[in-house]
């Protein structure tokens, strides 16, 4: 079939309606949020971003959960009072533990209308965000993050309610101090091993650091660094043993926390403890669930829920019904923090205008969160100056649920610690 | 032939166009495709034209991020002069690929396998120095600036990324139907008839291995000061030679305009459903069409987009062909 | 040195190289005779992982007891993929080929994400926890068990390809196809058969792997990587090859680790690949290069 050439061209006439209506329908396409937003909000947007797939998504489905169950708290109680009861919609996004992924979908959220992002649990993501959220004049609240890094760069725009490394560095000091004291043992050599991710790296090293800087009796033997996602730590494990440690300081995700425990107890490792300067991996209500005894006793140094407050209480109550055999931890109930301050910001900027909402952020001052440590308030580099970290043990109970319990710091106490520990194939 | 150049002309004067009509996020999928087509290009500098398959290529990208990043954090070296010092070291590499894999006649599967070995020796050692992040990869500070090469918004990005396209494409097409381009596609053809014919065929092979790997090592400054984040995950890795040649695959090897087809056709539909499933939570729903997308693309196409474009497109193009004519493929 | 940590690293390395051995042999076979790499291999050993996670959670069937019924699935699957897919693409250019595998590596890891989901699933088995000690070094059961059944079952492919007739026939299409073909051998169907106990060897590896490690859907890339080193080592199309090949390289990266970080320990696997492929392109026992 001859195609009809336009005079004079050498255009096919289709070639040149296909690229017209191209463009067309492109420019429609792009031009209709820009319509949407102009008006007045009755819904207000914010975008959360989580690592729903890749090497941990049981904590990034537990945070979009909470993210997700704090929104429609406030919906529920009347939305943002302050613009006529405007309901806060939120659009999910899963960044796959992928810094690059993390940045698209930000993008693809900005693009959606969301006027402020949450999230993004792990450090390398967050900082992909942070710096797009700085491109585009966004605010991106943090409802948990630890690299230091994050708020050093100057951005305006990134705020972070979690604790930053340091911040975890100072606490376990203290708790150290009590339980040398207290227990009255000699911990003399340490093993200090850490998963291979930003996260796993920097508090690994602030922690090596910390050690060396403070001068305690220990000598740190042995370092060992693996992977993310590794399947094998028979290798590692061997090292550990082969040092002869008294106490073991892992930091570790999920994976790699079950497989080192097994793998402890497979090649028999003597051991006074574990104790985490602070990581995921020993509190997950998974990660109890399988390694069932083998779980009891490690000590973690984290941001953990205020159990006696009555938020918490309400919080996790409601979350416990929805979601048989979860409950609220150090990672889930900061997702819920992360909204509820974005929440409260909205109500006092009275405005989606980014600005005032990056004032009102600044300006924070929010206690009625579940979590331990004082009010959110926010210094000048988006640090949460009130965040702090309890010591957690997991300690022998019929029900699941409960073994995870506050020992210190005291004021915060359910139970007291137990240390040195049960080896792990004696009980 | 002028049909095609006008055809040509004017997409490429829509594309130039576009970005007035176009949000930050259709400029970035826009960015995408042309990046990709981009790396797809160079790399079908070497095996498009000389049939050798790398499966490698992300270690050029690495290097070439990687220096001019480092460069920069160090010396304060503009990207743009970094980015040649890092496409010369990366070219460096490639020549000792080539030199090892050439000279030791490794050909086939046994070609590939050693460029996947040298990217996941070059992934592992970036993995471990902490100069280059280690396991957490280099993070870029946001510091908008042409010298910097870095940008707010993504309009400098797309016309950065377009011109690069476009740089690849008289860069190849020149070598097309310059002598070397002919003894390689000979190469290409078969290998021995060719060198039995007294063409030197290491010289060539080369020469493509070296301006392949140079050119996509530039390409890898401009990922880097645009994501502001390199990883040996997603710069060095083999999903990352693998995104490389797909396109080219697809779109049809040895063409001009095969990785340009590829990348239209592979990246539309790829951010689409990504972004769409994802959305809807089905992790992997989409990966899995991706997967048949792929097989289904080889099993229609064996030889790649293009030669079939050409066949349903050139008596379109070519008015009057005669015997005689010869006949250049789009 | 600590020779108590070399020796202990070095048993754990050889236990683990009969089970790479395994995996191995799968790949070998499938390109000895088809004349391609399968950049699923790894994939689809997940696969079957998540297969016997499936008959443990939810029939109750220990993985050394659902062995043999993983593997007859792997073998069904593999025949089919192959009669399907995999036939269209042994004539075509070869970057086409990998465009084909490396498409099917990225459908059986996502529908494993699908089925399954991406955490990590590792169900309590009866030894999992099980060592004894054996002097100075201690010996972890499942481990061990699996370097056991990975060589039986090795040895037993071994055999069946020497032995029965239609080993011979597959033998024959690997040494001469155009002969085969004249012949009047149904070469698709020998394919067919070739790739299904291709996949059932890299099935039975998978559940083996079981009890020693959580599976994730994610996770079948190194392990396609590593057979194609462990492949090019022991020769491409000799089995027992594979086998020897696997060992070697288990031993080599468990002991790498004493001198070099465990993430890095590749780079020893990787390097011996590079070797063999410039000094010795045929490998240890492989026959034609």
């Amino acid at each position: 079939m001859e195609k009809k050439k336009m005079e004079g061209t050498g255009i096919s006439r289709r070639n040149f309606i296909k690229t017209s209506a191209a463009v067309c329908a492109v420019t429609t396409i792009t031009g209709f949020p820009a319509i949407l937003r102009g008006a007045t909000p009755k819904e207000i947007i914010i975008g959360s971003i989580q690592p729903l797939t890749g090497p941990i998504p049981e904590i990034g489905i537990g945070m979009q959960r909470t993210n997700k169950m704090a929104v429609d708290d406030i919906n529920a109680r009347g939305g943002i009072k302050s613009m006529g009861g405007a309901k806060i919609k939120l659009l999910l996004a899963d960044h796959e533990a992928k810094e690059e992924v993390a940045r698209s979908a930000a993008e693809r959220l900005i693009k959606a209308g969301a006027v402020c992002l949450v999230g993004p649990f792990l450090s390398g993501p967050a900082m992909a965000i942070a710096t797009l959220a700085e491109q585009r004049n966004v605010p991106f609240v943090i409802d948990v993050a630890a690299m230091d890094a994050i708020t050093a760069k100057g951005y305006k725009n990134v705020f972070r309610c979690f604790p930053k490394t340091e911040l975890f560095m100072q606490s376990i000091g203290g708790f150290l101090d009590q339980i040398i004291k207290e227990k009255k043992v000699n911990i003399k050599r340490i093993v200090v091993s850490n998963v291979g991710d930003a996260f796993g790296r920097s508090q690994g090293a602030a922690f090596i650091k910390f050690v060396k800087d403070k001068k305690w009796p220990f000598e740190i033997v042995e370092h060992v660094e693996y992977p993310l996602g590794v399947k094998d730590l028979s290798a590692e494990v061997a090292k550990i043993k082969a040092a002869k440690p008294d106490v073991l300081f892992p930091v570790t995700r999920t994976g790699d926390a079950k497989l080192m425990i097994r793998e402890l107890y497979k090649q028999r490792v003597e051991l006074m403890g574990i104790i985490s300067p602070g990581s995921p991996g020993w509190y997950e209500p998974d990660n109890i669930r399988d390694l069932d005894k083998l779980a009891y006793y490690v000590l973690d140094n984290v941001p953990w829920v205020n159990p006696k407050s009555p938020i918490f209480k309400d919080v996790n109550g409601r979350y416990e019904k929805m979601y048989p055999g979860q409950y609220l931890d150090t990672n889930s109930g900061w997702g819920y923090v992360g909204v509820q301050v974005i929440a409260d910001a909205l109500e006092r900027a009275k405005s989606t205008d980014p600005d005032a909402l990056r004032e009102a952020l600044r300006k924070t001052n929010f206690k009625d969160h579940p979590m331990v440590g004082g009010p959110v308030i926010f210094d000048d580099k988006g640090d949460n100056i009130n965040a702090t970290t309890a010591l957690i043990q997991v300690l022998p109970d019929p029900q699941m649920a409960d073994r995870v319990k506050v020992v210190l710091p005291n004021e915060f106490a359910q139970a007291p610690y137990v240390f040195p520990w049960k080896q792990l194939w004696e009980r | 032939m002028n049909r095609l150049y006008i055809l040509l002309g004017i997409i490429l004067a829509v594309l130039l166009f576009l970005p007035q009509v176009l949000n930050n996020y259709w400029l970035e999928i826009f960015i995408l495709i042309f990046y990709y087509a981009y790396l797809g290009q160079c790399w079908n500098v070497l095996s498009g034209y000389t049939g050798n398959i790398s499966l490698g290529h992300a270690l050029y990208v690495g290097i070439g991020a990687y220096t001019s990043t480092r460069l920069a954090i160090v010396f304060g070296l503009t990207p743009w002069a970094g980015m040649f010092i890092g496409a010369l070291l990366a070219m460096a590499v490639g020549l000792f690929i080539g030199f090892l894999g050439f000279r030791f006649g490794l050909r086939g599967v046994y070609f590939v396998l050693i460029t996947i070995s040298f990217a996941e020796i070059g992934r592992l050692i970036a993995l471990h120095m902490d100069s280059l992040g280690s396991f957490m990869g280099l993070f870029l500070d946001f510091r908008p600036g042409f010298w910097n090469m870095q940008f707010k918004g993504n309009l400098p990005y797309y016309y950065i990324a377009l011109g690069l396209l476009l740089f690849s494409v008289v860069v190849v097409r020149a070598f097309e139907v310059s002598k070397i381009g002919r003894y390689l596609v000979a190469i290409r053809e078969d290998e021995d008839a060719a060198e039995s014919l007294g063409v030197n065929t290491f010289r060539y092979k080369m020469w493509a291995i070296g301006l392949s790997s140079f050119m996509t090592a530039l390409g890898g400054t401009f990922d880097a000061n645009r994501i502001f984040h390199l990883s040996p995950e997603r710069v060095m890795s083999m999903g990352m030679s693998i995104e490389i040649i797909l396109r080219p695959i697809i779109g049809g090897m040895g063409t001009v305009l095969g990785p340009i087809v590829g990348s239209f056709l592979i990246t539309l539909p790829a951010e689409w459903t990504r972004a769409y499933f994802s959305e809807v939570g089905r992790p992997g729903l989409h990966m899995v069409i991706y997967g048949f997308v792929l097989i289904f693309a080889v099993f229609f196409f064996p030889r790649g987009v293009m030669p079939f474009l050409n066949r349903v497109f050139k008596p379109f193009f070519i008015k009057h062909s005669s015997p005689g004519d010869n006949v250049r493929d789009l | 040195m600590n020779t108590d940590l070399v020796l202990q690293l070095t048993l754990q390395g050889f236990l683990m190289g009969g089970v790479y051995g395994l995996i191995a042999l799968g790949l070998s076979l499938i390109f000895g005779v088809m004349r391609i790499i399968n950049f699923a291999h790894g994939e689809m050993m997940v696969f079957a992982m998540f297969l016997t996670i499936t008959f443990l959670l939810s029939l109750g069937l220990d993985p050394y007891l659902s062995l043999p019924i993983t593997a007859a699935i792997m073998f069904g699957i593999g025949y089919g993929v192959q009669r399907i897919f995999v036939n269209r693409i042994l004539d075509m250019p070869e970057a086409m080929q990998v465009l084909v595998l490396v498409g099917m590596g990225i459908i059986f890891e996502n529908c494993t994400l699908m089925i399954w989901g991406g955490s990590d699933i590792s169900p309590k088995t009866s030894l999992a926890l099980s060592s004894f000690r054996l002097g100075a070094l201690t010996v972890d059961v499942p481990r061990l068990i699996a370097f056991v059944l990975a060589i039986l079952i090795t040895l037993m492919v071994i055999l069946f390809l020497k032995k029965t007739s239609i080993g011979k026939t597959i033998r024959a299409a690997a040494d001469n196809r155009f002969g085969a073909l004249i012949v009047g051998a149904h070469i698709h169907r020998v394919y067919g058969f070739c790739f299904g106990i291709g996949a059932a060897c890299v099935g039975a590896a998978g559940t083996l792997l079981v009890p020693l490690m959580p599976a994730k859907a994610t996770m079948g890339a190194p392990y396609t990587l590593i057979s194609f080193v462990i492949v090019i080592l022991g020769g491409m199309g000799s089995l027992f090859g594979a086998l020897v090949g696997g060992l070697i390289i288990g031993v080599a990266e468990s002991v790498g680790t004493v001198f070099l970080p465990s993430s890095m320990k590749q780079v020893v696997s990787f390097s011996i690949m590079i070797i063999i492929l410039l000094f010795r392109p045929q490998g240890l026992f492989g026959g034609k290069g």
